[in-house]
């Protein structure tokens, strides 16, 4: 059943709207990856900028690399250049759902309006990406993965799912399909993730098999399969079946993950 | 690996008609995808056939309900002859009678018995009986104990209703008497019942018997505080003593739930209580359109006679003993700390340097692949319709196995 933003609690809007935001900032990260017509619009230093949503916490962040950035200035060209902010959730969640809203671009630095006219466009960049069935499914796997998990690390916190978080072990899951990797890491009730899992340490039992283990390990078996599961048009529990995901190792941490994916994806079904 | 090409293609076509193809505890993904039939076309003695026809010995024993075999004609004669002639009527059959007298003759301290379906029915009416008869609320249960799929029970993920339903169940580790005693502390004076499996068979760990000390602390906290104590035999039943896995523990609890192994996998279940709770229980408008079929109570009778013709707990034992040992005994030569957990007769293997599971998902994996049905995740049954035979070749694989897992782990090989 539908559920309208008018019907969430309090809470429900900010985690709804720092979602947004997260989801809004990754995609751009991920379309500035994919297409260099993009890259190229944007200033040659980069782009850094935050997303703010009053009274939901902590301001989130942009920070695209810039190669071409010399050493000395690359500190000054990562400091945020804008802070976009937003004076409440319903703001928030009206705008980056591309609806009418109130924003507020409030400069830090030079290049602030280059900045906002990047994330402008970067965002319906990856919203053109996703739609676009000629889009390589590489791209389209990547842009869905870092959706889902960062989504994931968007809503952990939240007290609806503490019950269910309190039951799941904690530990850490490597999510990969084909040379996209990334490490998420459940602890209490909290989530986090990051990129290039094979850096970040395992446990004494995924050290005991092999070195690299997490404690469980989810992959897809391709760009297409992951397409398919992270888009919802093929059930998880379905695609294990199927052969088209597989998991390893620490089963009762990856299913209390997905019934934070059940989650998250109530969250993007609500109505504005 | 054996072909499963007909079991994938079943399950593609259940995928659009069924949520999740197959759902809850026997979906796929909580064996292992690849290595693990999807659906079985039938069931002899201890071995069951998959619809590509792959033959497995098993060790899952329709989730404990076959106790003494599929397809045992001891039990299947009656029952089939009573399915010719009808088998859910308007009122029970005279069996019912009959079964309810055996068990309340066998079941130690219990007086009555109501019959129902699913061991959930079962641990949801005790539950209930409970709470109207004290009058009382809260239900105390151990952390990762499963008791049924109901919304006071369940692991669902819904906190919509689970949290309602859950907001008056309170948990502890089991075993633990301090925080046993810390719970009914906290809730004094709104307990209205302690429900317990007779050991603890979490999914996913080791299995833990309780000690002498926790069974006296429950009894001694539930008298106390004026709350029933539950023994949930669910899971158990039949396989440690015959009067109920309270006997062998040394338990006295007011209700006890039975199901699955008590009719060898026909569908019926039992609620049994002292007499205390007689007149709570009489005074419950209890009912279900199938509750009172003939078929399962004429198997569940002639299962009762036929698990002590083929032997009883004594040969459950027994070869459970030697199945133990030997996976034991296998795993340390291939340098890993195998440990089977757990009474025999209901065993479970799980590997000390690898909480993660990895080592019971392959070595299930690689049993599975040689024929033998054991679930990475929950624990075995032991039947009487196994044989010393199925035991040895289960072993023999089992020693392949772990020989197996070695290159691929870096287990020191000690032989
Ligand atoms: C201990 C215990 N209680 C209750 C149940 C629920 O039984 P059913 O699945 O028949 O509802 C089970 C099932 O596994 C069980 O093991």
């Amino acid at each position: 059943m539908k559920v309208h933003f008018a019907q969430l609690n309090q809470e429900e809007q900010r985690v709804l709207a720092r979602l947004k935001a997260t989801l809004a900032l990754r995609l751009a990260e991920k379309a500035w990856d994919a297409d260099p017509a993009l890259r190229q619009s944007a200033s040659a230093r980069g782009v850094a900028m935050k997303i703010g949503v009053g009274g939901a916490g902590s301001s989130m962040s942009l920070d695209v690399p810039a190669e071409a950035v010399p050493e000395p200035e690359k500190a000054r060209a990562r400091r945020p250049s804008l802070k976009l902010y937003f004076p409440s959730a319903e703001a928030a969640v009206k705008v980056l759902s591309g609806a009418k809203g109130f924003a507020i671009p409030l400069p830090l630095r030079g290049g602030a309006f280059s900045a906002l006219g990047f994330f402008k466009r970067a965002s319906s960049r990856a919203t053109e990406l996703l739609r676009d069935p000629a889009t390589p499914a590489e791209i389209k796997a990547k842009l869905l993965l870092a959706a889902t998990l960062f989504g994931l690390q968007a809503i952990a916190g939240e007290s609806y799912l503490a019950r269910r978080m309190r039951i799941v072990p904690d530990g850490t899951v490597r999510v990969r399909v084909e040379d996209i990797e990334y490490i998420v890491i459940k602890n209490g009730n909290s989530i986090k993730v990051q990129k290039n899992a094979s850096a970040h340490a395992t446990t004494s039992a995924g050290n005991f098999l092999e070195p690299t283990l997490a404690d469980a390990e989810l992959s897809f078996a391709d760009y297409r399969s992951a397409i398919e599961v992270l888009s919802g048009a093929r059930q998880a529990v379905v695609a294990l079946g199927s052969g088209q995901v597989r998991i390893e190792g620490l089963l009762p941490l990856v299913q209390g993950l997905f019934a934070v994916l059940d989650r998250l994806s109530w969250y993007l079904g609500v109505e504005l | 690996m054996s072909d499963f090409s007909a079991s994938k293609a079943y399950f593609e076509r259940a995928a659009k008609v069924i949520p999740g193809g197959i759902y809850g505890s026997k979906s796929p993904g909580f064996l292992v995808p690849g290595h693990f039939p999807y659906y079985l076309s039938r069931g002899a003695g201890s071995h069951i056939f998959d619809v590509d026809g792959n033959e497995f010995i098993d060790y899952l024993c329709g989730y404990g309900s076959q106790i003494v075999g599929y397809g045992n004609p001891a039990v299947d004669g009656p029952a089939l002859e009573q399915a010719r002639k009808g088998d859910l009527l308007n009122q029970p059959h005279p069996a019912m009678v009959e079964l309810a007298e055996r068990l309340v003759a066998l079941v130690e301290g219990m007086n009555w018995a109501v019959f129902v379906k699913n061991g959930t029915d079962a641990t949801t009416l005790a539950t209930s009986i409970a709470r109207a008869d004290t009058g009382k609320q809260i239900i105390v249960a151990a952390d990762g104990a499963y008791h049924g799929a109901a919304n006071w029970c369940s692991t669902n993920v819904f906190p919509v209703f689970t949290h309602a339903e859950q907001r008056d169940v309170r948990f502890f580790p089991y075993n633990d008497v301090a925080a046993l005693e810390a719970r009914f502390a906290e809730e004094r004076g709104k307990i209205a019942c302690l429900i317990l499996t007779p050991y603890h068979h979490p999914t996913y760990k080791p299995q833990q018997l309780p000690t002498p000390e926790f069974i006296q602390a429950a009894e001694r906290l539930c008298r106390d505080e004026g709350a029933w104590f539950i023994i949930d035999d669910i899971r158990a039943n039949f396989r440690l003593d015959a009067r109920g896995s309270h006997v062998y523990f040394g338990a006295h609890p007011d209700l006890v739930t039975i199901g699955k192994a008590l009719a060898n996998g026909y569908p019926i279940s039992v609620l049994m209580g002292s007499e205390k709770l007689r007149k709570t229980a009489s005074s419950f408008f209890i009912t279900g359109t199938y509750w009172m079929s003939a078929v399962p109570m004429i198997a569940s009778l002639a299962t009762l006679g036929e698990m002590e013709r083929m032997g009883g707990t004594a040969r459950l034992a027994q070869l459970g003993g030697m199945l133990r040992e030997g996976l034991e005994r296998f795993g340390r030569e291939a340098g890993f700390g195998a440990r089977v957990s757990g009474p025999s007769a209901i065993p479970y293997l799980t590997f000390d340097e690898d909480p993660n599971l990895y080592l019971n998902q392959r070595f299930c994996a690689a049993m599975a692949d040689r024929g033998v049905f054991m679930h990475p995740h929950h624990n075995w049954f032991i039947s009487l319709a196994h044989t010393e035979d199925d035991i040895a070749r289960t072993l023999e694989a089992a020693r392949e196995a772990f020989r197996e897992l070695v290159p691929k782990t870096g287990a020191r090989h000690v032989q």
